[in-house]
């Protein structure tokens, strides 16, 4: 039995060196596949992160509220805000018209008068609340700032800018405050000395601290490396469906497995030959992705990819996740009865699962029906488990249950193979 | 004393699911060791659908086949192992060359090492191929392509030999090479079954032949025994003709 199944293996390697197209597509579209997404989806998250969303900002105040609001963007990493268009100050005018051309995603106009509009009112409270003067002089808190917004614009991007403008706004106007408390109050104590100082205009009394919620050693940052080179990589391992079935439906079009059936040779056996074959190239194909990511991708300038702290946890996984692809590509093969259905169910049943499983689009931003369904993607599975390795230190223990649901599923998939060949044996 | 008979068929019957007829109606008969059987007969007279069912290619709708004393149903695997098959199309991997294909196959049959590997030299050597064995099947003409697919049938020495239409599209060079090393087989023990359109080669060849037609068996005997009981006939043609209709088939 061995050398029958070594013989099926060496047929397979030969069969598969030379299928040129068959390569290709197995090693040289993935490796492309990873540098362009990457490559896209960098410049995506650098143009949030790093140079930060473009916003063009108008102080008709020029006090304390438009100034500080605009202190406060210019020193936001979110936002990438100046007050100046084409080396003009900006007015409104300029801004909408920057806004509506797209030289700026968000517009922020503070009013003339703002800050005094809010000290008026925070006076008259203060003088209610210490005086007892009657709440009628009070005008209502009616700043109104003006938010411009390109329709290209994000929705997320746009939350992102108008809740940190609240929270600038709402600092600045207890600062206003308490401010305007503090003299108010001074005024009424003779003493100076015992009179409130404003120090707390400079405590920080909340702070935040960010921290990724990761075991690993190294300090992983999750970038668009960390998370296209696992997610990709699944996404080309299960792509040899594609090359697996068509093998098998070349036995059978060219005639050979009419020979195979009639020979001493279990059809699992023949079946296994193709397997080992196939899990060696899906093993391959994820060395070749990991060296892009480690090597290649940080010469074009992006960052490098992190593994984690278990060398044996990616080795289990990347296992599972190969017989996983093997079986689903042999159950393809199976099911097909010519080249071009093996080629239309291969790809559009991968491309299905993909989506489902989060490649293209992470599934925690899918809504809940999605993400139910996406749950039973086995590209799923693969890639919560390499997050677990790459993101969040984990080990082996941690993606056992990944790797356990990957293997059930091969072994369902060969199942069905077995069952769907020997009914159609049965004619 | 033992069975004379290598394979008995009793009421072998093959209706294919949604056929209206069946390809296989009930036949009926035995074949003698060392003898070569010729099963003939026009397009869809049910000679590949017999011959699969021989082999084990698919079961059978009803009916009993004994191969060398061995239920077809219960003893496939033991039956497997004792015959080959060269069936009518191609059955080699085209990138693969002769050896590649013939070392997988002889693989296949249990062969291995020196021995797989002399007995491949043997009859690529013998079939005129050895200066083409590096070369992948592809690039080889049609008569090589049936030499070869030959070969992938008998290296491991098969007690019985399926022939489907073994010559269909070479050259007479080819197909006499291939009939010369056929009877060599036969000599050393070998049963041969083999199925035909090419009546001349069937008449020369075989020791004994059926004729069948829809399915049914029409006549059997020795070439020479159908010639002089069909009045009129002259060779096997003109009983094959006689008895199966001078229309075209489809």
């Amino acid at each position: 039995m061995l050398h029958k199944l070594l013989a099926t293996v060496k047929k397979e390697l030969l069969l598969l060196l030379r299928d040129k197209v068959g390569l290709s597509v197995l090693f040289i579209m993935p490796v492309a596949l990873i540098i362009v997404m990457t490559l896209i989806q960098d410049s995506a998250f650098k143009s949030i992160n790093e140079k930060g969303i473009p916003v063009v900002f108008v102080n008709n105040d020029q006090d304390s509220l438009g100034n500080q609001i605009l202190q406060g963007l210019m020193t936001n990493e979110l936002c990438y805000t100046t007050d100046s268009i084409n080396g003009k100050p900006a007015n409104s005018e300029l801004a909408q018209k920057a806004v509506s051309e797209g030289k700026f995603l968000v517009g922020i106009i503070i009013p003339k008068g703002a800050t005094a509009a809010i000290r008026k009112n925070v006076t008259a409270l203060v003088n209610e609340t210490i005086n007892g003067e009657a709440a009628s002089s009070i005008l209502p808190d009616s700043v109104e700032i003006t938010i411009l917004i390109d329709p290209v614009a994000k929705k997320s991007f746009l939350n992102a800018v108008t809740s940190n403008l609240r929270e600038f706004i709402s600092e600045v106007k207890t600062k206003i405050m308490f401010q305007t408390f503090s003299e108010q109050v001074a005024e009424l104590i003779p003493d100076k000395e015992q009179a409130p100082k404003n120090s707390y205009q400079k405590s920080q009394i909340i702070q935040y601290k960010e921290i990724y919620a990761s075991n690993a050693t190294e300090k992983i940052v999750p970038n668009a490396v960390q998370h296209n080179v696992p997610a990709w990589t699944i996404f080309a391992m299960f792509f040899i469906a594609i090359p697996l079935s068509n093998s098998i439906l070349k036995e059978k079009t060219e005639g050979s497995v009419f020979r195979l059936h009639t020979m001493p040779t279990p059809y699992l056996l023949l079946v296994n030959g193709k397997i080992i074959v196939y899990v060696l190239v899906c093993l391959i194909q994820f060395l070749l992705m990991l060296a892009v990511g480690k090597f290649l991708l940080p010469q074009m300038g992006l960052p490098a990819l992190v593994l984690g702290n278990s060398m044996m946890g990616i080795f289990v996984l990347t296992l599972a996740t190969s017989f996983a692809a093997t079986g689903f590509g042999v159950t393809v093969g199976t099911l097909a009865t010519t080249d071009h259905q093996a080629a239309i169910m291969g790809s559009l049943s991968i491309l299905l699962l993909s989506a489902l499983g989060g490649i293209w689009v992470p599934s925690y931003v899918m809504p809940e029906v999605m993400r139910n369904i996406s749950s039973f993607s086995p590209l799923n599975w693969s890639l919560e488990g390499f997050y677990k390795l790459f993101l969040r230190g984990g080990g082996v223990a941690d993606i056992l249950p990944e790797a356990g649901k990957l293997m059930v599923f091969f072994f369902a998939t060969m199942a069905i193979s077995y069952f769907v060949n020997r009914k159609k044996r049965t004619v | 004393m033992s069975n004379p008979f290598i394979i008995e068929i009793q009421h072998l019957t093959k209706t294919f699911k949604h056929a209206a007829e069946p390809a296989v109606d009930n036949i009926s008969f035995s074949i003698n060791r060392n003898e070569i059987f010729g099963l003939l007969g026009p397009n869809g007279a049910g000679k590949t659908t017999t011959i699969s069912i021989l082999c084990g290619l698919f079961p059978p709708s009803s009916g009993t086949v004994s191969i060398d004393g061995k239920d077809l149903h219960s003893e496939l695997s033991d039956i497997k192992n004792m015959v080959g098959i060269v069936p009518q199309d191609i059955a080699l991997y085209p990138t693969l060359t002769a050896r590649e294909n013939l070392s997988f196959y002889g693989s296949m049959y249990g062969l291995y090492g020196k021995n797989l590997k002399d007995k491949i030299e043997t009859w690529l050597e013998k079939l005129g191929l050895i200066d083409a064995a590096k070369r992948q099947v592809s690039t080889y003409s049609g008569g090589m392509k049936r030499r070869v697919n030959l070969i992938a049938g008998i290296l491991h020495q098969p007690k019985i030999l399926f022939l489907d239409e073994p010559t269909v599209g070479v050259d007479v060079q080819s197909r006499n090479v291939i009939i010369e090393h056929l009877k060599e087989i036969n000599a050393r023990g070998t049963t041969i079954i083999y199925s035909s359109h090419h009546m001349e080669e069937a008449e020369n060849f075989c020791t004994r032949v059926s004729i069948i037609d829809k399915g049914r068996i029409l006549t059997q005997g020795t070439p020479a025994e159908l010639i002089r009981d069909n009045a009129g006939s002259t060779n096997l043609e003109n009983v094959f003709l006689n008895l199966t209709n001078r229309k075209p088939r489809d």
